[in-house]
């Protein structure tokens, strides 16, 4: 017991100290580097300096933009081909999107000027990291050189992602996890927030080359290589700020509309090829495209429906799943990931914790699965050891987020009910169904998680006692306001959104995950427009800090902490698949024939699943089923 | 009188290590014996068979782009000139089918490389795409030039100091790559669509290779083309390859203007 004790106060401290570096540029202070391993020296080349890439290779892409359906020379997936040409580029009039940042290996390839320079520890002289600056959406890259470890899985992702780097020969070598879901090209060629670049930079004179190898289990079948050339500039041309504020583009949209073509359907597709008189499969040919056999190929015919096939999923293929890194610790332990003002994340036992602590007690939303409640509760007292947990907040009244209510509760106290004139009146006398409430923390939820719970047959104490009606809940409690919103008809009848609003640190349960599909649960009151509408309300509630990284901390339901970005491209996800989905009820298709059509094809290697109690096949039936309900 | 002692310390160890350095330094010149061979001196080994990735200018480079389309090339209005009168039939009837695959250009072709040792100072780079060979010495070269791939010199481009004295000089081998200066080269085209480059052309090439941790090994050609006779500024441009085991898929093929 005691070396449970301490193995996991141990391994806080590492969660603490690994995630730290990463948070920084987001949520939180810089911690001190904690390094693992010997750092390397500095070698004799100073890459700092300013340079600007002369653009000879690919102006037009890199300049005005590639033409929509050119994704010739990327070893792009069948998910990423069909990711690709549903992107409309009037989705960037979408308010969130407007200010969307570069990903790394998309910045290095962009237009602008990069500033590069060094950063020393000033005691020592050792370099601590070099820093590239980029002008075009001011791309801030830190390339750790200190020899300190990526941040955990479940820590967040970033635009520029998480860079560290040491010298291998003349070459700058980076490695970069971490990043957020971008473009490889500005014509939707997608990156995945699973992607990874190993990067290696040299300095000839005064000619400097980037060379990027990006791994993207999601998108592409193999590394994309590019390498990138910048000649230095001797002067400061300054223009070193891109200032992005967003606003309505387009007036009166739906808050619903997320501007896609649907599979098959993309009419700018032979665009390319026709204008530059190309065979057809110029533009669509994956990785194969990238090796001179490619030449003979073009040289092949290619028919109109072997063109036509490209478009859409090939439904002679399995279903694809995710392939995508399991954010979730599974090592029995629990792992405290800060936030904010004193706002945490705990992973480990399934569904997300967020707790919040100060001078009163500790207020905890969602309780996981409750397998390691012992050690959740252990967890919060090193948080916050002269406090019980006083209030838990829940999402929902799934098993995964309400499994740990139980112990959590017994180990709490609601303190402010002692000696109070409605003591009498507690949800303890008032629903029989609370122990003492001094010696219980005090549950919290929407009335219908009550009413799950007891259809359940859950143990009355862990049972929410203090429910709500209205669409809002608030409550004033460690110098922080937290706001509990009703999501009626989201995944289920009984889901809120719990925001703590001086933190800025938004829970959303089980209608935001980054780990599956959202499990639309139409039995229990759940559909695809309630859910849709919920996730559109978390992206009311967000604002971005900069160039649409950190800003709003996001806790989903499951998965890695996010900010509105991830929300975003979930929420359009969600849009996308109805569309598709609609159309084809429209057009009078039964479920297996949309079910083979594979209308979640270019989101498969990302959140599918062909096993377990979330299939592709049932969110697709889900999604059928209530969209058909909803056209009678 | 102490003070005094310290700083002549100081300089009699920084001239010390400097000395030390340079008899030390990797390709420098030691106390006796002939100086190391080219082959024995590389701080990379580029020989081998390797294949390009066509992922940039794909357009222009697995295709033949349309005439006039020079985007991204800095011409100046008498190499725009020539590339809008470009005629592929004509050259193909004058034996100039060759235009494209001149040393110039040659490395953004879809191919394969075949890099060896011809001896210990010169390296050999077959190409199939147009069957073409190049010969990049280390020694002084003699090539008269005049032909697709001009006359290279070659050496290995290692960062270090212009001057050889310094304060604590930096030590130790932080690598290197490969450098070649093409000139004398026949009259080209850098792109296969007439894109010209003249015989005063002069071509710079830097060679990196990456052996990426846990996966390939790649090959950088960063080079520039500078000829004020056709262009404003230089034209850079960087190509990559991939190791290859063996040579398999090695595909000599003639020069086609197609």
């Amino acid at each position: 017991m005691k070396n449970t004790k301490l193995n996991m106060t141990s391994k806080m401290i590492l969660a603490l100290s690994m995630t730290g570096a990463t948070l920084c540029a987001q949520f939180g202070p810089p911690p001190p580097p904690k390094a693992t391993e010997k750092a390397e020296p500095s070698p004799g080349v100073d890459l700092s300096g300013y340079w600007t890439p002369p653009m000879h290779e690919d102006a037009l892409e890199r300049g005005g933009g590639s033409e929509l359906g050119d994704f010739a020379g990327f070893a792009l997936n069948e998910a990423g081909r069909l990711w690709a040409l549903s992107y409309d580029p009037s989705r960037v009039t979408l308010k969130h999107h407007q200010c969307d940042a570069y990903v790394a290996p998309y910045q290095m390839r962009a237009i602008g000027n990069f500033r590069i320079w060094e950063e020393r520890d000033p005691h020592n002289q050792t370099l601590t990291a070099v820093h590239i600056w980029a002008a075009t959406t001011e791309g801030h890259r830190v390339i750790w050189m200190d020899g300190r470890p990526h941040p955990p899985a479940w820590a967040p992702h970033s635009f520029r992602g998480f860079s560290t780097g040491k010298w291998l020969g003349n070459a700058l070598y980076i490695e970069t996890t971490h990043l957020k879901q971008g473009w490889l090209r500005r014509n939707g060629t997608p990156e995945s927030d699973q992607a990874t670049v190993k990067e290696f930079i040299v300095l000839h004179g005064d000619h400097l080359t980037d060379t990027t190898v990006i791994t993207d289990p999601v998108f592409l079948t193999e590394p994309e290589v590019r390498s990138n050339d910048y000649f230095r500039q001797p002067v400061d041309h300054h223009a070193w700020l891109y200032a992005c504020d967003d606003g309505e583009q387009i007036t009166g949209r739906a808050p619903d509309k997320v501007p896609n073509y649907l599979l098959g359907q993309q009419p700018y597709a032979d665009e390319y090829a026709k204008r530059y008189k190309l065979p057809l499969i110029a533009g669509l040919g994956g990785a194969a495209s990238m090796y001179p056999e490619f030449e003979a190929r073009l040289r092949a015919p290619v028919t109109q429906a072997e063109f036509k096939s490209l478009l859409q999923a090939d439904t002679t293929k399995p279903q694809q799943t995710s392939k995508a890194v399991d954010p979730e610790p599974k090592d029995g332990e629990i792992h405290i990931l800060p936030i904010r003002n004193d706002v945490y994340m705990l992973m480990g036992d399934s569904g997300n914790i967020t707790v919040q602590v100060g001078d009163e007690g500790a207020l905890v939303i969602d309780t996981g699965a409750g397998k390691l409640a012992d050690k959740v509760i252990a967890a919060i007292h090193q948080l916050s050891p002269m406090r019980k947990i006083q209030f838990i907040v829940n999402t929902s009244y799934r098993a995964d987020h309400t499994g740990g209510n139980l112990k959590l509760g017994a180990a709490g106290a609601d303190l402010s009910l002692p000696g109070s004139f409605f003591g009498l009146q507690s949800p303890a006398g008032a629903t029989g169904q609370e122990t003492d409430p001094t010696h219980h923390a005090t549950l919290i939820a929407q009335n219908n998680v009550q009413i799950h719970m007891q259809d359940l047959k859950i143990a009355p104490e862990a049972i929410p006692a203090d429910t709500f009606l209205d669409d809002r809940r608030r409550k004033f409690h460690n110098g922080d306001s937290m706001e509990m919103f009703w999501e009626p008809n989201a995944v289920t009848d009984g889901d809120s959104i719990v925001q703590l609003r001086r933190a800025d640190v938004i829970a959303t349960g089980d209608i935001f995950n980054t780990t599956q599909y959202p499990f639309i649960d139409l039995k229990n009151g759940g559909s695809v427009q309630g859910e849709i509408k919920a996730l559109n309300d978390i992206l009311n509630r967000t604002v971005y800090e900069h160039e649409e990284d950190g800003g709003t901390a996001i806790v989903p339901g499951h998965g890695y902490l996010c900010n509105e970005h991830e929300v975003l491209e979930y929420r359009d996800m969600m849009v996308i698949i109805r569309d598709r989905i609609l159309d084809m009820i429209k057009r009078g298709k039964t479920l297996a024939e949309v079910q083979a059509f594979r209308p979640t094809a270019d989101y498969d290697t990302r959140f599918g699943q062909n096993t377990g109690p979330w299939t592709t096949n049932l969110f697709v039936e889900a999604m059928y089923n209530d969209l058909k309900a909803a056209q009678k | 009188m102490k003070h005094f002692t310290k700083v002549a310390c100081a300089g009699f160890i920084v001239l010390s290590a400097c000395a030390t350095a340079s008899a030390q330094g990797r390709g420098g010149r030691g106390p006796a014996g002939p100086p190391p061979t080219a082959k024995a001196s590389a701080p990379i080994d580029i020989t081998g068979y390797w294949v390009s990735i066509v992922n940039e200018d794909w357009r222009y480079r697995m295709t033949v782009a349309p005439k006039g389309d020079v985007d991204g090339v800095p011409l100046n209005p008498a190499g725009k000139a020539l590339a809008d009168a470009w005629d592929p039939a004509k050259d193909e009837a004058a034996g100039l089918q060759c235009r494209a695959y001149g040393a110039a250009a040659i490395m953004r072709m879809p191919e394969r490389l075949h890099i060896t040792w011809q001896d210990d100072n010169t390296l050999k780079m077959e190409i199939d795409a147009g069957t073409q060979t190049r010969i990049l010495p280390f020694n002084p070269t003699t090539n008269p030039g005049g032909d697709w791939q001009g006359a290279s010199q070659a050496i290995w481009d290692r960062p270090k100091s212009r001057m050889a004295v310094g304060f604590f000089a930096p030590q130790g081998d932080w690598g290197g790559g490969l450098k070649v200066v093409t000139t004398k080269m026949k009259p080209g085209y850098l792109r296969r669509n007439g894109v010209p480059y003249s015989a005063n052309a002069v071509l710079t090439e830097y060679f990196d290779r990456f052996d990426v941790p846990g996966g390939e090994t790649l090959l950088v050609d960063s080079a520039e083309v500078d000829d004020p006779q056709n262009m404003i500024s230089p034209f850079w441009t960087s190509t990559h390859y991939k190791k290859l085991a063996d040579a398999k898929g090695w595909n000599p093929t003639p020069c086609s203007v197609k």
